[in-house]
C-alpha cells in the first residue's frame, strides 16, 4: 500500500513478519539489511533515512530468529566482492528449501493420528509447536477423517530443567547444571552438550556428551536442582539416531536390573507389579521386575507399605527398609 | 478394527488464544490453502484449522493489504494480494485474484517435527496402530518435510496391553464393559461400566467411564483391573451425556482436605493432588499447601512412596495413618 502511512507501531507484529517474508521469499538475489528496513511493511514506517536506525536494526534482529524458530529458512548471502562487509550482506529466503517437498503427503488416516500425536502435548513449547505443526499440515488442504474419539493420551513436560535443555539441544549448545545423584550428600555441578532427550518410563532424561571426558551419560531431569545455563560454546557432535541410542540404552539397563519381590495375594501391589512391564511371576509364588534405577524403583515399593516385601537385591532391600522408617521417622509423634 | 469417530469435542477443548508466531503460520498455511481451494466459505475454514471465524476473517483482512514493494519499493497495487471484496462482504466467501510471492505449503520447523514424531513413537502401542512400517514411513514423510533436521526427542512407545485392545473395542462398538477392579483401599469389587474415554499421563494409562455400581462418572487405572469382560450391553451413558472435565480426578465435597509439606523440588510431582486454591508457602525449601484426597489409602500411598519429600502436617487420624502404614512395611524387613 503505497499509501499506507500508519506509524509503525500501528503495523501487528504478524502483518511485519508476513510482510518479511513475502520480500525475501520474492527477492531472487537477496535484499540489504538497509533496503528490507527502508522498504518493507511495519519497518519503513519507522526508517529514517540518513539517521539512527539502531532500534529498527535490533528488531530485525529479533524478527529473523522468530522467523527462523518457525522453520523459515532464512539465508545470509555475502557480497562476493565485499565478503567481509556486513552491511553489504543480502537476506533471502530460498522458495526450494521454504516450500514442503512435492513429494510430502499425507493421506486422510495419516492426518487423522498426527493430530492425535500432536494433542499428545499439552503444555509448554511442545504444545506451542504441535499447534503450529497442525496448522501446516491442514495448510494441504487434505479432507481429514473425523477425530479419533475416546482417547486423551497425554505426555507431561513438567520438569523445570526440560525448556532449557530443549533449547540448548536445538541450539547445540554445552550447559551447566547441578545434578544430585542418590545416595550422594550433596549436588554436582556437570558441564555437558546435550544430544538427546528422552522419556522411559514416565520419565524425563538427557542424554548428553560430558565436557572433558567425552563420555555419552544419561541424567535424570528430576535430579537436576540448579538453572540450566549455557556457556557459550557449541558442540558438532552428530545428532543422528541419539534419542534412539539413549532409549536403547536405557531398555539394556531396566533389562539386566532385575529385582525379586513378594506381594501379599490380593492387594493393590499385588494387581498393579504384576501388570507392569517386564514383570514375570516366579514358579516359587514371587515376581521378577525390572528397573533402571533402583533408587526411584525403592520409592515406589515403599508406596505399597507391607503389601510388597523385596527379596533380592539386598541393596534394594534395605533402601525400602529405610524410606520407610524415614516416613515413619517424619510422622513419630502422631 | 475400525476407529470410532464423531465430532470433534468442542465444549471441552477450549481453543488457545494465537500468539504472533501462531499467526504468522496461519497466515503462510491459509495462502496455499485458499488458493488450492479457489473459493472457500470462512465457515469451511474454521472448521478446517479449528480456528475461530473472527479469527479468519482478521487473517484474510490483512492478506488482502499485504505484498511485497516490488520493483518501485513502494507496493504497487500489483504487487499485493487481493481478493474478491463482494464475496467476502456479502457471502463470507474468500477467493484470492492476485497471489504474492507464496502459493506451498511451508516446511515444519526441526522443533515441530520432532514434536509429532515424538507424538507419534508414544503411541505407537495402540491398538489401533499395528502398523509399524506405516508409523516409519509417516516419521520419515515429517523429517522430510522439516526444515531442519529434527531435534533429537524420544519417549518411549507406551506399552501394548490387551486390556486396552478390549476396552477400545467396547467404546468401538458402544457396549458396557465388567470388570475386576482393585480400589487403593485394597478392596476387591465386579464393576459394570459405560467406557468413555481413554486416557493417559505418561506411561499410566486410564479408563473414564460411568460406573453402575457408584452411578457417578469414575476413572479407573488399567494397571488395577482384571477380568475385563467386553458385554453386548448397550452403554447408557455416552461422552456425549456427561461431560469429562480435563482433570483426571474430580474433587468432592466429601474429599478429605490433609495440610502437607513438601519439598519445593517435589511439588510437580504431586501437582495434580494440591487443592484448587491451596495455599503454597514456601520457606527454606519447603511449600505447605492442603491436598484433597478421597480417603486415607490413597494419602499413605502417596506419601510413603515419597519419603523425605513429603510429610503430613495435619490432620493427626492422616499423620497417624502414614506412619502405621509405613511401621507395617518396614516390619516385614524384621
Amino acid at each position: 500500500m503505497a499509501s499506507d502511512d500508519r506509524p509503525a507501531q500501528r503495523v501487528p507484529v504478524e502483518e511485519r513478519l508476513f510482510s518479511l517474508v513475502l520480500a525475501l521469499l520474492a527477492t531472487e538475489t537477496g535484499l540489504t539489511k538497509s533496503e528490507i528496513l527502508s522498504t518493507v511493511q511495519g519497518y519503513r514506517q519507522s526508517f529514517r533515512a540518513g539517521g539512527d536506525n539502531a532500534n529498527l536494526e535490533r528488531k530485525f534482529e529479533r524478527d529473523k530468529d522468530d522467523i527462523r524458530e518457525l522453520g523459515v529458512p532464512l539465508e545470509t548471502v555475502a557480497d562476493p566482492g565485499d565478503p567481509g562487509n556486513n552491511q553489504a550482506l543480502r537476506y533471502r529466503i530460498p522458495r526450494g528449501a521454504y516450500e514442503l517437498p512435492d513429494d510430502v503427503t499425507f493421506t486422510p488416516e495419516e492426518i487423522t493420528l498426527l493430530d492425535l500425536a500432536a494433542r499428545v502435548w499439552r503444555e509448554g513449547s511442545l504444545s506451542s509447536e504441535s499447534r503450529r505443526a497442525l496448522l501446516k499440515l491442514r495448510a494441504l488442504g487434505v479432507a481429514t477423517d473425523e477425530p479419533v474419539i475416546g482417547y486423551a493420551p497425554r505426555v507431561r513436560v513438567r520438569d523445570a530443567a526440560f525448556e532449557p535443555l530443549s533449547t540448548a539441544l536445538e541450539r547445540r549448545q554445552w550447559v551447566r547444571f547441578d545434578y544430585l545423584k542418590p545416595g550422594e550428600s550433596a549436588a554436582r555441578e556437570r558441564h555437558v552438550a546435550p544430544l538427546a532427550l528422552v522419556q522411559f518410563e514416565g520419565r524425563w532424561h538427557l542424554s548428553a556428551e560430558e565436557a572433558g571426558t567425552g563420555a555419552i551419560k544419561t541424567y535424570l531431569l528430576r535430579r537436576i536442582v540448579s538453572r540450566v545455563t549455557t556457556t557459550g560454546k557449541t558442540t558438532t557432535t552428530p545428532l543422528t539416531g541419539q534419542q534412539e541410542a539413549a532409549l536403547a540404552g536405557l531398555e539394556e539397563i531396566w533389562r539386566n536390573g532385575v529385582a525379586r519381590v513378594r506381594v501379599e495375594p490380593g492387594t493393590d501391589a499385588a494387581t498393579r507389579l504384576a501388570r507392569r512391564r517386564g514383570a514375570a511371576a516366579q514358579p516359587d509364588g514371587t515376581l521378577e521386575l525390572h528397573f533402571v534405577d533402583a533408587a526411584i524403583l525403592a520409592d515406589e515399593l515403599a508406596g505399597f507399605g507391607p503389601e510388597v516385601v523385596v527379596l533380592e537385591p539386598s541393596e534394594l532391600a534395605t533402601a525400602v527398609r529405610e524410606r520407610l522408617e524415614r516416613t515413619v521417622a517424619d510422622h513419630a509423634d502422631a | 478394527m475400525p476407529t470410532p469417530r464423531g465430532p470433534r469435542p468442542r465444549s471441552v477443548q477450549k481453543r488457545a488464544p494465537l500468539l504472533a508466531a501462531d499467526k504468522l503460520t496461519f497466515l503462510l498455511a491459509l495462502v496455499p490453502f485458499v488458493v488450492d481451494r479457489g473459493r472457500v466459505t470462512v465457515a469451511e475454514v474454521a472448521e478446517h484449522f479449528d480456528v475461530e471465524p473472527a479469527q479468519i476473517r482478521d487473517a484474510v483482512e490483512l492478506i488482502a493489504v499485504s505484498g511485497v514493494p516490488g520493483e518501485t519499493s513502494t507496493y504497487q497495487y500489483e504487487d499485493l494480494f487481493d481478493i474478491d471484496w463482494d464475496a467476502f462482504e456479502n457471502d463470507d466467501e474468500i477467493v484470492i485474484t492476485n497471489l504474492v510471492a507464496i502459493d506451498d505449503s511451508p516446511r515444519f520447523s526441526a522443533r515441530e517435527a520432532a514434536a509429532l514424531i515424538a507424538g507419534l513413537q508414544y503411541l505407537a502401542a495402540l491398538p489401533e496402530n499395528t502398523d509399524a512400517a506405516a508409523l516409519v514411513s509417516l516419521t520419515r514423510k515429517l523429517a522430510a518435510g522439516a526444515s531442519g533436521e529434527p531435534s533429537q526427542l524420544g519417549v518411549e512407545t507406551a506399552a501394548g496391553d490387551a486390556t486396552l485392545a478390549l476396552i477400545r473395542r467396547a467404546v468401538a462398538r458402544g457396549v458396557q464393559l465388567e470388570l475386576d477392579y482393585v480400589t487403593s483401599a485394597g478392596a476387591s469389587e465386579r464393576r459394570r461400566v459405560d467406557p468413555l474415554r481413554v486416557e493417559s499421563v505418561d506411561e499410566s494409562w486410564y479408563l473414564r467411564g460411568w460406573c453402575h455400581l457408584r452411578e457417578a462418572v469414575r476413572t479407573f487405572r488399567l494397571d488395577r483391573m482384571s477380568d475385563v469382560v467386553v458385554t453386548d450391553e448397550p452403554i447408557g451413558h455416552d461422552a456425549a451425556d456427561v461431560p469429562l472435565p480435563d482433570v483426571l480426578f474430580e474433587a468432592s465435597d466429601d474429599d478429605l482436605v490433609v495440610t502437607i509439606d513438601v519439598a519445593a523440588s517435589a511439588m510437580p510431582l504431586i501437582a495434580d493432588y494440591v487443592a484448587a486454591g491451596a495455599s503454597l508457602e514456601e520457606r527454606d525449601g519447603v511449600v505447605r499447601t492442603t491436598v484433597r484426597m478421597s480417603h486415607y489409602h490413597g494419602l499413605k500411598r502417596l506419601v510413603a512412596s515419597m519419603p523425605g519429600a513429603v510429610a503430613v502436617v495435619a490432620p493427626e487420624d492422616a499423620r497417624r495413618a502414614v506412619a502405621e502404614w509405613a511401621a507395617a512395611g518396614a516390619a516385614r524387613y524384621r
